[in-house]
């Protein structure tokens, strides 16, 4: 029992992360990243190529293998998701926009799902990597059963980590720009933002996430196998944030506990139907369908939906006669 | 205002824009269109529909290039620079139909406006809140009274998209107005206003010139631009058709033949 709900927590709080790096592309800077699951994947293969040993010997085919410890290769793996984020951005941000960007990155995104399973030398193949060492289990002496529990509270402190720093991103004017930018990009360029940097930094610090969220997931399970991230994962990832509401860090913890937890997990643990083995697995995605039409349909801002910042939080005094008059300055022309 | 022997406004050109350009599936919305916007003064750029006038804004703002032709803001040359470095240089605009960001606030929409915002570096978030919770502080100040000013101040925690249709052309004014320009194109800011507003809009260009600020403003109400324009700019078929006073403008039989006359046309109609 206990293993059961400390997995139902572990994923939990990691597509937690996950939903938190796909809020600030979409909810906050708009970008429709149908990739997203991509990024999971180059962050949990280089989590696991930077902590498992050296290929020899091992039977299984990958790059580097340096033995490093955790959290190093965690952080090197979102290093490496962003890196990779970095390429796609400087490719297609400048000049792509809403739907043909998506449909660039949803193509983008199976060509990398082909590109691991056939490219054996490299990523193994369809075998992915497996025996990836357990986070602490030689130094805590932890068995099977009791790194569950573990590895889902320091999934957990790490989210809550991660949840401090964006939130201070999206409340900074920085987050303000990201949104402005989202409503209307040609008047976020009309008012100064440089509009294709604005979107790169979120672009890259969205992929961070996405590779740590994908890192905890190897070192979680101690195995990468490519049709773990089918570009189809991508929208359960959308589903989450959907659900919970765009735009809202809180929303996303909630979109991660009603469908990653108990729409698509809790299901695996629910007794079988008997005569039909399998059938309640079957039915999570239709399941989280269905949850997807009707919110976009009846509550399409999600269940926590996106808070306004008021003037009061900016620290200004209420009450006009306290303000300076309008003061409208000029800079002076730019004259050599 | 005006030289009295070239007809050329006497002071500086804030802007000026040489055999501009622009053709859309071969048909030229700008076909050469040349003017100088004098500095400090609130100029008219008027003309039929379809004359180009809005082309030409976005061109000067940067959210078209030109097939030809150059732009200069003082002698700093602007010509087909992506928006947000002319932007950066003092030129703000407003657009035709108003553009607010309707997700934030309007007191957000405000605060999108300054430059150089250090809460936009993630280095400074990391290693300076101190600096950025006062600059956001300072900026919500300034915001606050010019939304005072504007009249918005009641409405600066509601989402911009939830405003009226004139308060958002207040809005988009006094948001670019935020961002400190030296120069200000308006695309028809009196549209669909009623004429309680128009006047309240016409007091508060006036009030941007009075503190520096260049104004260009494309305008189909003659009366608003009989009242408070120095500077005319005709355009037609993509050209300069004439620039002057619209006093003067008036007894020009080409710009009577090409606008003065359909609008005079129009109203009698009415």
């Amino acid at each position: 029992m206990v293993y059961y709900i400390f997995t139902l927590v572990f994923f939990c709080f990691d597509y937690f992360i996950l939903a938190m790096g796909l809020n600030i592309q979409y909810g906050e800077a708009g970008i429709l990243n149908f990739a997203y699951i991509g990024f999971v994947a180059i962050g949990a293969y280089f989590t696991g190529v930077f902590s498992l040993p050296s290929s020899a010997g091992t039977g299984q085919h990958y790059i580097l293998g340096l033995g490093l410890p955790f959290p190093v290769n965690l952080l090197l793996g979102g290093l490496a998701a962003m890196f990779f984020a970095l390429i796609v951005a400087l490719i297609t941000l400048r000049r792509l926009r809403t739907d043909y960007l998506a449909i660039v990155l949803i193509s983008l995104s199976l060509v990398l799902y082909d590109f691991c399973n056939n490219f054996v030398s490299l990523f193994n193949g369809a075998d992915g990597l497996y025996n990836v060492p357990e986070p602490f289990a030689k130094a805590f002496g932890l068995t099977v059963n009791s790194f569950i529990p573990f590895f889902a509270c320091v999934t957990a402190v790490i989210s809550l980590l991660m949840w401090f720093v964006m939130s201070r991103v999206m409340r900074a004017p920085v987050g303000r720009t990201f949104r402005a930018i989202r409503d209307d990009e040609v008047v976020a360029a009309a008012l100064g933002k440089n509009v294709f940097l604005m979107r790169l930094k979120a672009m890259l610090i969205g992929s961070f996430y996405a590779g740590v969220g994908g890192g905890l997931l190897i070192q979680f399970g101690g195995s990468f196998n490519p049709t773990a991230w089918l570009p189809g994962e991508t929208f359960v990832v959308f589903a989450v944030l959907i659900v919970g509401g765009a735009g809202n860090n809180i929303g996303m913890f909630v979109g991660a506990l009603l469908v990653e937890t108990l729409l698509i997990h809790l299901p695996a643990f629910l007794p079988e139907i008997p005569g039909h083995p399998g059938l309640i697995e079957y039915f999570d995605n239709a399941v989280v369908g269905i949850v997807l039409m009707l919110m976009l349909w009846f509550r399409p801002q999600g269940v926590v939906p996106e808070r306004l910042r008021r003037a009061a939080s900016f620290g200004v005094r209420s009450g006009l006669g306290m303000l300076p008059q309008a003061p409208i300055e000029p800079a002076a022309l730019d004259r050599p | 205002m005006l030289d009295s022997t070239t007809g050329r406004p006497e002071r500086a050109a804030a802007l000026r824009c040489e055999g501009i350009t622009k053709a859309f599936q071969g048909v030229h919305a700008v076909n050469g269109a040349s003017f100088d916007v004098p500095e400090g003064q609130i100029t008219a750029l008027i003309g039929p529909n379809g004359a180009g006038k809005t082309t030409v804004v976005n061109i000067l703002s940067g959210a078209m290039r030109c097939d030809s032709g150059r732009a200069f803001i003082g002698t700093t040359e602007i010509t087909n620079r992506p928006s947000h470095t002319i932007a950066r240089l003092g030129l703000l605009r407003t657009f035709q139909l108003s553009r607010e960001l309707g997700g934030l606030t309007v007191l957000e929409n405000m605060l999108v406006a300054p430059a150089d915002q250090a809460g936009e570096s993630f280095v400074n978030l990391l290693l300076r809140p101190g600096l950025i919770e006062r600059q956001e502080r300072e900026h919500a100040e300034r915001a606050l009274a010019l939304l005072d000013t504007y009249g918005l101040y009641d409405h600066r925690d509601t989402r911009a998209r939830e405003l009226s249709g004139g308060q958002k052309k207040l809005l988009e004014i006094a948001r670019a107005v935020m961002a400190s320009p030296t120069i200000l194109l308006l695309d028809e800011p009196m549209a669909g206003v009623n004429p309680a507003l128009i006047e309240l809009i016409g007091g508060y260009i006036v009030d941007l010139k009075e503190h520096g600020v260049t104004v260009l403003m494309i305008e189909h109400n003659l009366n608003v631009v009989e009242k408070i324009c120095d500077y005319v700019i005709v355009l037609a078929e993509g050209r300069t058709l004439a620039t002057g006073r619209l006093s003067e403008l008036r007894e020009n039989t080409d710009v009577v033949k090409a606008y003065l006359g359909e609008v005079i046309d129009a109203g009698a109609s009415h």
